[in-house]
């Protein structure tokens, strides 16, 4: 567990970046699942990123994370070592996938601010358990091998041999009268690898006298020689002609040395070894330097000290939503002042140069600030892959999953929201949609199921579309269902298909008698609906028996800022998104039309459209009834089109989309409303959802 | 001031050094992501001592040691290892590493040892 005092700006990068390699890590095991075995690439990507989760996490003090990530860390250690081709890699993925579910689940609580207090012994132990079954099997392989060829084993170099020509090596060391010196080294208690330190201690010393023994002995071979020193100490014997002052030196200047003793010793209390070697010196470290300076100025100029700028960095998202927030608002005061009704008359001239020039700015800036909060929907769509494994592998059912447009972007915070309905819309398409096998073979569609994701821009929405081509839906089980459940609020003769399909989204709906663990447990395509909802996006279903259901969510690019034109009916002001407006004019009476059900058409260059009265549509008292005293907006959305009838334009302007007021939403059933405003003059726009217009959705 | 190099492929490794080290008196004049951009930022920034990672894509922590020894015999590398890691440790100490530091570390481990190679 973190303490408390932990920077918050490093807790920030941890979370970020450990995350990330999660991901990162899921989709290379998903990816060489499918292989049925890992390439050395991907064992050595794999290795590295556990590793550094682990070293991260430990750095934290996040030590059931670092532990479960060594144990992985471990595991792939082996397999990269001894490259066994008989190792069960489902069994293997499982195991990572799992670990990953741990870490993820502790760094959702890391993120939360909760204690990551889960325990990862279970797993730990269910790895280590897997490995130790891999090791044996490994080495029973390995004695069956070496009984017949005995001589394959790779006979290392004794690291004493090494040392001694190290320093044997060293030709321009001046020969001198040498003594004999003992040192007695105790390590620091927290210094970690004793045995390492020791042989980089030797390591050092073979750089101005002979190593003649050191006790123990075989510091890299046994694993235990560590706490052995860590115990005992290290005793290290050498030969040199340097004083004894400084060799303490020396060893004074030692890190991570808790203490030490240093003796001359006689030849006679030595043992027996190869010491006859010739007597050598070398404290002087610098006269074998190479000469830095003359590389250098090949190199790098002298002055070019200074470090590269780094060309990417991490923000956290709640400083780009407040940034946000503050363009929003300068776009309203900005509107604010420049429509202010004191100036309106006004001849002035350097006012309105100075506005113009405020306004491109304030457009500039505002376009930046949007590209920097947009995000491709790769990473979500990516995180289906895991998805499907998940479903196929506790189902049995063998589906493919497909992403088409994965590099579409949209904000941050809306892509935030779309993660969970995907999953859910994915998890239905496999649980409820695709048959089983025989069933899929018995229809003559092919024994893998297929799943897919779509992504692609409409207007100034992102469309998604999660596609299947499983059985499709059921009309009549649909309509018994809602029948059942009160749901119905029409005759079902009456209704379209499209109304029908749309009840699976009525909270309460479930349709599949079989409530598994992934899907149906009557909580699902409403919260679909209400969470896409609220992100002032809608969903849509289409449906062919026998043939697959494809849903359609459809999101806006940003909830920010949008480009309006503003209308007046009566005292009331209203917004229509400019993307979706085709034109404006005003009617001439011949082209007005009257059906006999009192439904009024007009005719637009031999095209006949339907008339949205706006005073009738929200009920406003309204002087201008007649079409000729009006003006007609045409709209269009997805190939719909529709003519509104306002009193008059107020004229274009940028305006910043403000949610409903909650007690509006709650309290009254809002239709044809994407959200309000602020305009300039300080009144309340309100912001016409151009689809409900164009589809009556 | 002791100019110090950090190579790590985590961020945030090299940030929680480049904190430690700053609070220190020691000046950071560069980060790498992996041992390639490592070396080339050791001849860029020349720096007095480098804090190097040893697992890390495209080029380990031991090539990039190696490759800045064989640019600059005199180089100051410490290597940031992790327990697991001792049979590399070696190979770096053999390959010219000033000293080595054990992850987690402590902040003064960390500091004295760059402090005492820096002086040295």
């Amino acid at each position: 567990m973190a303490p408390g005092n932990i920077d918050e700006s490093l807790l920030d990068l941890f979370i970020f970046e450990t995350s990330q390699n999660i991901e990162q890590l899921e989709q290379i095991i998903l990816d060489y699942e499918k292989e049925s075995s890992f390439t050395a690439d991907a064992i050595n990507e794999i290795f590295r990123i556990m590793h550094t989760i682990k070293g991260s996490a430990a750095m934290m003090m996040f030590e059931n994370i670092s532990s479960v990530a060594h144990k992985v860390e471990d595991m792939f250690y082996f397999i990269r070592e001894h490259s066994a081709d008989d190792i069960d890699y489902g069994d293997v993925a499982d195991l990572v996938l799992e670990s990953l579910d741990f870490i993820r689940c502790e760094m959702a609580k890391i993120n939360t601010g909760t204690s990551a207090d889960g325990d990862g012994a279970a797993i730990a132990a269910k790895i280590a358990a897997s490995l130790q079954q891999k090791k044996d099997k490994y080495q029973n392989e390995q004695q069956s091998v070496t009984a017949a060829t005995a001589d394959n084993v790779v006979n290392e170099e004794p690291i004493t041999k090494k040392l001694h020509n190290y320093a044997a090596n060293d030709e321009n060391i001046p020969v001198v009268n040498k003594k004999t010196y003992k040192a007695n080294i105790y390590f620091d208690e927290e210094c970690q690898m004793e045995s390492l330190r020791a042989f980089d201690i030797i390591n050092k010393i073979c750089q101005f006298a002979e190593v003649v023994e050191y006790q123990p002995g075989d510091i890299m071979d046994n694993d235990n020689s560590a706490s052995i020193i860590r115990e005992n100490g290290f005793e290290v014997v050498f030969k040199t002609s340097g004083s004894y002052t400084n060799i303490d030196e020396f060893f004074s200047k030692l890190l991570f040395i808790r203490k030490y003793q240093l003796k001359e010793i006689t030849e006679a209390s030595l043992p027996q070894t190869e010491a006859d070697v010739t007597p050598k010196i070398h404290i002087d470290d610098k006269t074998e330097q190479k000469p830095k300076a003359a590389a250098m100025s090949t190199a790098a100029p002298a002055d070019n000290h200074t470090a590269p700028v780094a060309t990417m960095i991490n923000v956290n998202v709640v400083k780009l939503d407040k940034l946000m927030d503050l363009v929003g608002e300068m776009v309203i005061s900005e509107a604010m002042v420049v429509e202010n009704p004191d100036l309106k008359g006004l001849e002035i001239e350097n006012f309105s140069k100075a506005a113009r020039q405020l306004h491109k700015i304030t457009c500039e800036l505002q376009d930046t600030v949007m590209s920097i909060r947009m995000v491709p929907l790769a990473d979500v769509f990516q995180k289906m892959h895991r998805v499907v494994r998940d479903m196929c592998k506790k189902l049995g059912k063998d589906v493919k999953l497909e992403i088409i447009g994965e590099e579409t972007e949209a904000d941050k915070n809306i892509i935030t929201h779309l993660s969970d309905p995907l999953m859910h819309l994915v998890r239905n398409c496999i649980d409820h949609g695709i048959e089983s096998e025989e069933e899929r073979l018995k229809n003559n569609k092919p024994k893998a199921g297929k799943v897919t994701l779509e992504a692609r821009n409409a207007g100034n929405d992102v469309l998604v579309i999660v596609r299947d081509d499983g059985m499709g839906l059921d009309k009549k089980k649909i309509l018994a269902k809602a029948k059942k459940n009160g749901l119905l609020k029409k005759d079902s003769s009456e209704m379209s298909d499209s109304e029908i399909f749309n009840l699976i989204f009525i909270p309460g709906f479930s349709t599949n008698d079989n409530i598994t663990e992934f899907s149906g447990r009557g909580v699902g395509m409403d919260v679909v609906t209400s969470n896409i909802e609220e992100v002032g996006g809608s969903v849509s279903v289409e449906s062919t028996e026998g043939v697959g259901t494809a849903i359609t969510i459809k999101i806006p690019l940003t909830l920010a800022i949008i480009d309006g034109m503003n209308v007046q009916v009566g005292d009331s002001l209203y917004t229509i998104p400019t993307i979706s407006i085709k034109e404006s004019f005003f009617p001439k009476l011949k082209d007005l039309i009257t059906d006999p059900d009192g439904n009024e058409m007009i005719m637009v260059r031999g095209q006949c459209y339907a008339i949205v009265r706006l005073h009738q549509c929200f009920n406003v008292k309204s002087e201008i009834t007649d079409f000729t005293q009006g003006i007609f907006i045409m709209v269009e959305q997805y190939e719909k089109t529709v003519c509104i009838f306002a009193d008059q334009l107020l004229g274009q302007q940028q305006v910043v989309v403000k949610t409903l007021p909650r007690y509006i939403k709650n309290n009254f059933k809002v239709n044809g409303l994407s959200g309000c405003t602020l305009l300039g003059n300080g009144g309340i726009s309100l912001i016409l959802d151009a689809g409900w217009f164009t589809g009556m959705k | 001031m002791t100019r110090v190099l950090i190579v790590d492929d985590a961020a945030f490794m090299r940030m929680a050094i480049r904190k430690v080290l700053e609070k220190n008196g020691f000046e950071v004049v560069g980060e790498a992501e992996n041992g390639e951009v490592g070396y080339q930022k050791y001849i860029q920034c020349q720096p007095d001592v480098v804090t190097m990672d040893i697992t890390m894509p495209e080029m380990t922590g031991i090539d990039a040691l190696k490759q800045i020894k064989k640019y600059d015999a005199d180089a100051k590398v410490v290597m940031v290892s992790a327990m697991g890691q001792e049979s590399l440790v070696r190979e770096a100490i053999m390959s010219g590493a000033k000293s080595f530091i054990v992850k987690p570390y402590k902040e003064e481990h960390i500091v004295q040892t760059l402090q005492s190679i820096a002086t040295a």
